[in-house]
């Protein structure tokens, strides 16, 4: 082999090898909880970590590591961590790098769940938040203290749809020392790799169009190995001693998977939120086609952004790729393969108009996800954020008559079919 | 640990052990544009097993100040000053590619430090082709690129790796882009200009051992064929299948050779 594989070989292959003894060519099922050492020097060699290899799968497990070396092949990182959710995996990270005083800086446009950890959750065991919107560049910049040990966002936000200018953003961080961690679920690598453009942690919800297929919940933190750890006064848990770890200095002894290693040997460890070796599997499934499926999700956007703009019952359509989108030119530098498959957008009627519409969709699927193989839409007004004042709608940028789209992989004639119907519906109902 | 070497702080992993002087050491050398980093499991490795470990980044990589050193026999002198400034007496000494070479040369100026040499993935010498130093020098990230693609075999082109979860083939490019900018060039220049193998061989008197990569396409089997029988290194260890970074892709077949070879030759 002479140069790296590229990205559809490597969603078909990276990690995994087929073992001699078997040879099997899919990625087999390590359904254990543990692993019989050869002999004590063996277990010992384990636990010292001077020896790759499994220990009891709270830890690590074969078929979640393919997963693991697939995902961080796919963002061109240095090594990568399952968890058991998204959410999972943005604990980890944030517990590897923050204890009780430290500060974080976040985009304020992003995934609810992220929001409330930050804002209520991490409060309470004294982390602070201070949060920007996702272009603000000299907000960024002002909000930076010294004891700032992240800068968070998500490339394409959920479910607003702005676009973090992630190089601009990255070379502000850079400056003051702070590593960047982005959540890139909106986008995945097909369509931009956070690694190649400043950040150094990405994490993941491979619950959405990683897997593509909705049946597993899953996330994953990957690490960029590009990130100088030396400042041991402000990052003692990666260049200071490890104490639950034979107090070893992590950046010392694994360099540039430095960070990977304190997530794995104490997010992991310590606290345990593993992913199940089936769901891996499952997660493998979809990343084999995860080049094939973005395609055809961005392309079958296209199409819907197309239909919803010349629909009578639409008032407003939000997608990165259309104009008049605040972000339209960040859009098109960063994200030239396609600015994900999510649609926001206003139907006739408001509130009365989004639901019947929801409840009116024959093909199209009405729950609480994205990222599916399938097509999903909510009305978040008469659903997710219905027990949520006006007020604070507003302030997060929601409307009464928003609709979330996922747009899915179905042929495209049958899925406006299936919206025309149903936004006429919508319309009759509206008066 | 950060030790003072001829002015400048030098960093040499000892394996996430404490380091103790009296004991019998193992002292590792990383090859070109490499850090101690390359030897991840095999310093834990033989920390844990009771050595001293000394595993050094040569000046201008990894974690250790200086500018870098130019040639073959100057990084010699400097791993012996090295070895005296942590109190090492005689150490087993263990080179990897470039490393291997530095040992050679280690062996015939200061041969008293050397208690037994162990040879992975190496040879007498190590030409560097002109485009290859021309791109060091002016394109670095590109032949850090470009060796990380050779230097690795089949496991790292697939990022399977015994560590669970992480991939050969991007950490060995971080490790290298961590360097100080120049580090590889010299290291390229000091392999190229290194002529004395053969010689600094034919005077190896401790015991030694080398072991090779099938498919290694920088420092090909057949030249560290040679090498063994320069040496009087009998009976190499082969490793199938295996490419140039053989302590990273193969670690349990490198610390296993590694280990009966030292344990032979106490």
């Amino acid at each position: 082999m002479t140069g790296d594989y590229k990205f559809n070989t490597l969603g078909l292959h990276a990690g995994h090898v087929p073992d001699e003894r078997h040879g099997s060519r899919a990625v087999p099922i390590h359904q254990t909880t543990s692993y019989v050492f050869q002999d004590s020097e063996h277990a010992a060699a384990l636990y010292n970590l001077e020896l790759g290899g499994h220990l009891y799968s709270r830890i690590s497990n074969p078929t979640v590591a393919v997963l693991e070396q697939r995902v961080a092949a796919l963002e061109g990182g240095v090594g990568a961590c399952a968890t058991s959710s998204g959410m999972a995996a943005l604990f980890v990270t944030v517990l590897a790098l923050c204890s009780a005083g430290d500060h974080i800086v976040s985009s304020s446009k992003m995934y609810g769940a992220n929001i409330n950890l930050f804002e209520h959750t991490l409060k309470r065991y004294g982390i602070e938040t201070t949060f920007v919107a996702p272009n603000d560049l000299k907000g960024f910049k002002k909000a930076i203290q010294p004891n700032t040990k992240m800068l968070f966002g998500e490339i394409i936000g959920n479910p607003t749809l702005d676009i973090m200018d992630l190089p601009a953003v990255a070379k502000i961080a850079k400056a003051a020392n702070v590593p960047v961690v982005i959540d890139a679920t909106f986008n995945t690598p097909f369509l931009f790799k956070p690694l190649e453009n400043g950040a150094n942690i990405v994490i993941h919800s491979l619950t959405k169009w990683m897997g593509g297929h909705g049946v597993a919940i899953g996330g994953i933190v990957v690490d960029g190995g590009n990130f100088d750890w030396g400042d041991a006064e402000k990052f003692p848990m990666i260049s200071g001693p490890h104490f639950g770890f034979q107090a070893v200095n992590l950046w010392e002894e694994f360099g540039p998977a430095a960070f990977i290693t304190r997530v794995r040997t104490e997010g992991m460890y310590n606290i345990g939120p593993s992913l199940s070796p089936t769901n891996a599997f499952h997660l493998i499934q979809g990343l084999e086609t995860l080049g094939l499926r973005m395609e055809r999700h961005v392309a079958n956007t296209a199409k819907m952004l197309e239909f919803l703009k010349n629909h009578d019952a639409i008032n407003w359509v939000s997608h990165p790729t259309l104009p008049d989108h605040p972000d339209y030119e960040v859009a098109k530098r960063l994200l030239p393969k396609g600015a994900g498959s999510i649609i926001a957008c206003g139907v006739k009627g408001g509130r009365k108009g989004g639901q019947v519409f929801i409840e009116s969709v024959e093909v199209a699927s009405h729950l609480a996800n994205v990222g599916d193989a399938k097509t999903l839409v909510i009305h978040p007004a008469s659903t997710t954020h219905s027990h949520i004042t006006e007020a604070a709608m507003k302030a997060g940028g929601l409307t009464d008559d928003m609709l979330r789209i996922s747009v899915g992989l179905e042929d495209i004639d049958d899925l406006t079919a299936d919206f025309d119907q149903a936004l006429k519906k919508a319309m009759r109902a509206a008066g | 640990m950060k030790i003072d070497v001829n002015g400048n702080a030098a960093f040499a992993s000892t394996g996430g052990r404490a380091f103790d002087p009296k004991a019998e050491a193992v002292m590792f050398i990383h090859g070109s544009g490499q850090s101690h980093l390359s030897f991840i499991l095999q310093s834990r490795f033989f920390a844990n097993r009771g050595y001293a470990v000394l595993s050094p980044d040569m000046p201008a990589h990894g974690l250790s100040d200086g500018d870098p050193l130019t040639s073959i026999e100057a990084q010699a002198d400097w791993h012996a000053d090295l070895m005296a400034a942590a109190g090492v007496e005689k150490a087993h000494v263990v080179g990897h590619s470039q490393g291997g070479l530095i040992g050679l040369e280690l062996a015939r100026r200061h041969g008293d430090k050397v208690r037994s040499l162990s040879f992975v993935a190496t040879a007498l010498a190590i030409p560097v082709n002109d485009a290859l130093i021309d791109m060091a020098k002016n394109k670095e990230a590109r032949a850090i690129d470009m060796m990380t693609d050779w230097g690795h075999g089949r496991q790292g082109h697939m990022h399977d790796n015994t560590t669970p979860g992480n991939t050969h083939l991007y950490f060995g490019r971080e490790l290298m882009a961590a360097n100080e900018t120049g580090a590889l060039h010299a290291d390229l220049v000091a392999c190229n200009e290194y002529k004395d193998g053969a010689v600094a061989a034919a005077g190896v008197t401790c015991p030694a051992h080398v072991t090779l990569g099938e498919k290694d396409r920088m420092t090909p089997m057949k030249f560290g064929l040679k090498l063994a029988e320069a040496v009087g290194c009998t009976h190499p260890t082969l490793v199938q299948g295996a490419g140039h970074m053989l302590p990273s892709e193969h670690p349990i077949e490198v610390n296993a050779a590694v280990r009966k070879f030292i344990e032979a030759n106490p």
